[in-house]
């Protein structure tokens, strides 16, 4: 029982800290990168870029999403996806004015 | 002319919600600490019951800000300030948590580690829970996050 204790609250303890996310405030720029989480209720992407960096994103009524040329709906949008996103750094927020799905 | 919002906005559910289980959070790890030194239920019986219940209270103010984030998250300067408030929040939740499930254990064992444990999971838990309110009221007091901000004439409010 005192084991089973210690590897559950170990587990717990892990879980806590595991569970945080940490983002990264970049230059306005385009960037590449994979789609690391989607959250659609709030239109919000994670994006990981090749050096690391996780870009998260929130769609404004300004952001246009195309693929191929086309403008396509949001729940296109899916973990593991390669995208190029052209953001605008304001202040530390990143306002992306275009993410183009290349895959 | 700007038109004054509802207050009862989706934003406004989550300070609506945080305060009562930051006090009874802070009050149980207060008991639970007494409750070290000092025998009786009124400490150590307490402290669970408000342990609890704060703990409930805790994982629903996780949920409204969660939903908060959604609204406000856009129109934030530095939300990488929001960022840091979910991650203590969620540590702190989690440790409090922790100290639930110890609790239930030492119920049953009733070995002393196991208290000591749970109320260590406690005081780091308070801490979070402080680091987590400074966070919440600088994104509050300096960024307006979910805050109306009246118009310069103050039209809205003839």
């Amino acid at each position: 029982m005192k084991i089973i204790a210690k590897v559950l609250l170990g587990f717990l303890f892990v879980f806590a800290f595991s569970a945080c996310e940490s983002t990264d405030a970049v230059e306005s720029g385009t960037y590449t990168g994979t789609v690391d989480e989607v959250e659609p209720a709030k239109t919000e992407i994670y994006v990981k870029t090749a050096d690391g960096k996780t870009l998260e994103l929130y769609f404004t009524n300004e952001t246009s999403l195309t693929k191929s040329g086309e403008v396509v709906d949001f729940s296109m949008l899916e973990e593991g996806m390669t995208v190029e996103v052209e953001v605008e750094k304001v202040g530390k927020r990143l306002d992306p004015i275009s993410v183009v799905i290349m895959e | 002319m700007n038109q004054l919002p509802d207050f009862w906005r989706t934003e406004v559910l989550h300070p609506l919600s945080v305060h009562l289980p930051i006090a009874l959070l802070l009050v149980a790890t207060a008991f639970k600490l007494v409750s070290l030194w000092r025998s009786g239920e009124t400490w150590s019986r307490g402290g669970s019951i408000l342990l609890f219940v704060g703990v409930i209270g805790g994982w629903m103010s996780v949920y409204t800000g969660n939903l908060a984030d959604g609204v406000v998250a856009r129109e934030l300067c530095d939300p990488t300030v929001l960022k840091d408030h979910e991650n203590a929040a969620l540590i702190m939740v989690w440790l409090f948590t922790s100290a639930v499930i110890l609790e239930m254990i030492y119920s049953f064992l009733k070995k002393t580690w196991l208290k000591l444990l749970m109320v260590g999971a406690m005081i780091i838990g308070s801490g979070f829970l402080g680091y987590t309110g400074h966070l919440g009221a600088t994104l509050v007091y300096q960024q307006a996050a979910g805050v109306y901000v009246p118009s310069d004439d103050c039209e809205e409010f003839q």
